[in-house]
């Protein structure tokens, strides 16, 4: 999710010189938001463990009635989910996503769709998109299309348009060449939390918590579900279950030089996500930006970063306001979470082998190169009582090794920045977190996993009790809902942000404020 | 001086020396969530829009900022934050007494945290800018660049300033930097300002073809489609330049610039009364000096009062100077067409002083023009064409005073450009140029 200084001046580009003519300016940030990516997901099926889902959001803070454009895809980009699974922080495997529109609206009218939608190809639905999926293997340089001309699931376009949204989402699901399925088209927001904690954890007050700031919000999903052994070292998921993953995006620039204004030049990189606890690392927003446009395999040189993981800012300041003392730097109990995996092998103070590409039988010690990415054993199979908090938890299947739509990784990068995970102990001052420890709405049991999205507007959104076992809380007042997705980012705007990525404006980027 | 009291609780909007009813319709427009009215087609569901305006969401970060300031007032981003915040919002609402506000909190800012402020330094260059110190702002930029080499928005900061003091070099560096960094809307924007700036009108088109296409929320592509329709009004192509802005206005509909926009359209097309009924509402709405000017002229052309616009409009300026911000560049020209000539040449003097661009080469061209000095003003008018910009404006001004010098020649070939380039350049001067064009194939 993101958040952020750009998020607050989003919304977009004012347009419009502030005086005559001559000088035309601006908004200071510039939002991306179609390429912005918010969130990524990796765990092994619950309901076929020979397969792993890989679930990358982007465009988040997706106000449902958002006509009549709703959220297109970008046509002009890659998106593009990386897998290394040798640990050699470069990609082995890219699955890059590309979208076309096909737009039957024509000047004729500016409707989404011109009458009830009651199947994906129903000649009411004026606006489509499709996608194509390339597979690359960078190790024999070739690609190959596994996905062509696929349907996106069109934009929840309102209860009377859309009334069985499920039938078109299940339309929405395609054959992988060479096995698996795919999906792409929105959902209801799987990420929850109450954006809010970390502005008041800063205040002092743990009381204003229990509030899932993104409830009612939908993002665009892809969600792709491959055989384990495609995606595993040398085919083999069984002496290689370790992989990385991150996901980016990726635009062409443009020359000002003489010559033309086409599109050439190499493909910029303009966003990255990998392990969600990230974005506290890399605040400020000068590292931020940096970060989004590197790849893994540069992580390891920039002393920046390696600082910001070895002395976060984060637990200082929790140490300031409520005298929980902060772990000892510098902390390679988070350089291990962050920027190798968990494992024995790579002597830091978590002395489990959890997920680490290094614990692959087939990786040198020798060639493994540290970076930031989200790191999935295959090998673990799913739990049958998932713990939202995960590792932490004492769920060996949840995060940090892969990430689950249920787990909680608010609540557990709190923790883990406070020094749980090398303690082994919760930090009990902190147990009860920003008390908002499951998604508002159900997730599902078969692909894709995440649910429909939402047709309702979000100020409509009516609040309902999260139940929370560890501690009971009397009722969540119910806040003032500033109207719209801006107005989710006002809440935001300012908090520091852990774990989420940023877009800039419109429901973008989740950066610190700068 | 006093100090702003930028915690209070802020009413963006509130334009407080107006004798119009402009605060009623200010707060309107903070208070409203815009909403497309039902359309007649059978449709399943209305298609709604809750796109919230962007004074909206404003106030509302600025307010959430002040609750967290009050709380961690050591907070340097959150204070950079506000600071940029403030920039923005003396951008929309023409308050100038939020620079005050917004130089408060990034002063603040950086006391705070002195070194590598990015985000401060950048918003010291945005603000720079916002108040036409151009120098100021290339400065800051200039810092801002070395504290965050990675984030694009400095270069578009850089870009501004670097463009509007005339360094062209500069400027194509700053605009290829932010594009190398971040390929987006606004760095494809800025890329099509240059092209167009530089005579390459058709690269100016496919750069701004990219903005639209990389466009995805609905302000990105209601300033695309503004710009697009732009370039399409300024090259004479009005139905394009329509089409553009009634598409952005589908999206954002209360979109000042698409406002403007199609206002522009309506007069073009004659449709006086039309474009009038539309000024009035946006320079109410939205009380930018370029919306005033043209709702103006388009009063004087069709014999109504415009006393009270020029009134606003010289009001605006002193509030603006109060405020430390200088706008000669658009003083000198509305005084050159419509007030005191001796200030327009002080204006244009004192802004040629500052900065050597293109822009005020025009401005003094002009002024001078007004003034007289017709010899003057043609060196001047050479200069304003280095670039090779097709400024139908610039060709006209430059027409005018080869005209008053009796070169002939040339006047016909410049207001025979400008006419050509586009026939609705200025609402005033468009009729001038074509009576003097005629007289001049006549006398032939």
């Amino acid at each position: 999710m993101l958040l952020a200084a750009g998020a607050a001046l989003a919304g977009g580009l004012i347009p419009g010189p502030a005086s005559a003519s001559s000088h035309r300016e601006a908004p200071l940030i510039a939002a991306d938001p179609t390429v912005d990516n918010t969130d990524l997901y990796a765990f092994v099926s619950p309901d076929k463990h020979d397969t792993v889902t890989l679930v990358a959001n982007f465009f988040g803070f997706q106000e449902p009635n958002g006509g009549p454009n709703f959220y297109p895809w970008a046509t002009d980009a890659h998106y593009d989910i990386n897998i290394d699974n040798d640990g050699d922080a470069k990609p082995d495997l890219t699955y890059r996503y590309v979208f076309s529109t096909d737009d039957r609206r024509k000047n004729n009218t500016f409707l989404y769709n011109n009458g009830e939608v009651t199947s994906i190809n129903d000649e009411n639905l004026l606006f489509r998109q499709n996608y194509s999926i390339q597979l690359m293997d960078h190790h024999s340089g070739k690609s190959q299309y596994v996905v062509q001309n696929a349907r996106v699931a069109p934009s929840n376009t309102g209860p009377a348009s859309m009334p069985d949204y499920r039938t078109l989402r299940d339309q929405a699901i395609a054959k992988v060449y060479g096995g698996g399925v795919s999906y792409a088209g929105p959902s209801d927001d799987a990420f929850f939390a109450d954006l809010r904690v970390f502005d008041l954890l800063y205040g002092g007050n743990l009381s204003e918590v229990g509030q899932d700031t993104l409830r009612g919000y939908n993002v665009n999903t892809v969600a792709l579900q491959i055989p384990s052994h495609m995606l595993a070292l040398k085919g083999d998921a069984k002496r290689n279950p370790n992989i990385g993953i991150w996901s980016d995006t990726e635009r062409q620039s443009l020359k000002l030089a003489p010559g033309s204004a086409k599109a050439e030049g190499p493909f910029v990189q303009v966003s990255r996500l990998g392990n969600p606890l990230v974005n506290e690392v890399v605040s400020p927003a000068g590292l931020k930006d940096a970060f989004n446009g590197l790849t893994p395999d540069k992580d390891h040189t920039v002393q920046a970063l390696l600082d910001r993981v070895n002395v976060p800012e984060l637990p200082q300041l929790i140490e300031k306001i409520y005298q929980i003392k902060a772990p000892d730097t510098p902390r390679a109990d988070l350089v291990e979470i962050f920027l190798t995996g968990i494992s024995k092998k790579v002597g830091g103070p978590i002395n489990v082998d959890l997920n680490s590409q290094v614990n692959n039988m087939d990786v040198d010690k020798n060639e493994f190169v540290p970076s930031e990415m989200l790191r999935l054993n295959m090998s673990v199979m799913p739990a049958a009582q998932p713990n939202r908090l995960g590792v932490l938890g004492g769920d060996t299947q949840g995060f940090p090794n892969g990430r689950r739509l249920t787990d909680d990784v608010v609540d557990i990068a709190v923790q883990a920045m406070e020094g749980a995970a090398q303690s082994g102990q919760l930090v009990e001052a902190l147990a009860t977190g920003d008390k908002v420890d499951a998604n508002d709405v159900a997730f599902e049991q078969r692909f894709p996993y995440v649910a429909v999205p939402s047709n309702a507007a979000v100020n409509s959104a009516v609040q309902t009790k999260i139940e929370n076992k560890a501690s009971a809380f009397a009722s969540i007042p119910t806040a003032a809902f500033v109207g719209g997705a801006l107005g989710a980012l006002v809440l935001v705007a300012g908090a520091v942000w852990m774990w989420r990525k940023r877009p800039t404006k419109a429901r973008h980027r989740n950066n610190r404020p700068w | 001086m006093l100090e702003p009291p930028f915690l209070e609780p802020e009413t963006v909007g509130l334009r407080r020396w107006w004798p119009v009813v402009a605060l009623l319709a200010g707060i309107a427009t903070i208070l409203s969530v815009t909403v497309l009215s039902a359309r007649s087609e059978p449709v399943a569901d209305a298609p709604t829009n809750t796109h919230v305006s962007r004074q909206t969401a404003l106030a509302q970060s600025v307010a959430k900022l002040q609750a967290t300031l009050r709380k961690l007032p050591g907070d340097a981003p959150a204070w950079a934050q506000l600071g940029s915040s403030y920039v923005e919002i003396a951008r929309i609402t023409v308050d100038p007494t939020y620079y005050a506000k917004a130089q408060g909190a990034l002063d603040r800012s950086l006391t705070l945290r002195p070194d590598g402020n990015g985000p401060a330094l950048m918003g010291m260059g945005a603000l720079a800018n916002a108040r036409h110190e151009f120098a100021l702002a290339r400065d800051w930029g200039q810092k801002a660049a070395v504290a965050a080499p990675h984030t694009a928005e400095v270069y578009g900061v850089l870009a501004d300033a670097l463009t509007q003091l005339g360094d062209d070099t500069g400027s194509a560096d700053a605009v290829q930097k932010m594009l190398d960094l971040k390929p987006n809307v606004s760095s494809f924007t800025r890329a099509s300002y240059y092209f167009e700036m530089h005579g390459r009108d058709d690269d100016a088109q496919s750069a701004m073809n990219r903005a639209l296409g990389a466009a995805g929320a609905p302000d990105e592509i209601a300033y695309s489609r503004y710009y697009l329709g732009e370039l399409a009004f300024n090259t004479g192509r009005l139905d394009e330049a329509d089409s553009q802005y009634t598409q952005g206005l589908a999206v954002v509909p209360d979109d000042p610039a698409l406002t403007e926009g199609h206002a522009k359209v309506l007069a073009a097309q004659g449709k006086a009364d039309d474009a009038l009924k539309l000024y009035r509402v946006l320079v109410t709405r939205a009380p930018l000096p370029q919306y005033i000017l043209e709702y103006a002229e388009l009063l004087d052309a069709n014999g109504r009062s415009s006393r009270d616009q020029y009134a606003i409009l010289a009001q605006q300026q002193r509030l603006l100077e109060a405020q430390g911000a200088t706008d000669d560049l658009t003083a000198a020209l509305v005084a050159a067409d419509h007030g005191d000539k001796a200030e327009a040449l002080r204006r244009a003097q004192a802004e040629w002083g500052r900065r050597q661009s293109v822009f005020v080469a025009d401005a003094l061209a002009w002024a001078l023009h007004v003034n007289g000095r017709d010899a003057e003003a043609a060196q001047y008018a050479e200069k304003a064409a280095a670039l090779g910009w097709n400024n139908a404006l610039f060709a006209y001004h430059r027409g005018m005073i080869a005209y008053s010098l009796g070169q002939l020649g040339d006047a016909e070939k410049y207001l025979d450009t400008a006419l050509r380039t586009n026939p609705h350049f200025s609402v005033p001067h468009a009729p001038t140029a074509q009576k003097t064009l005629t007289q001049l194939r006549s006398a032939r």
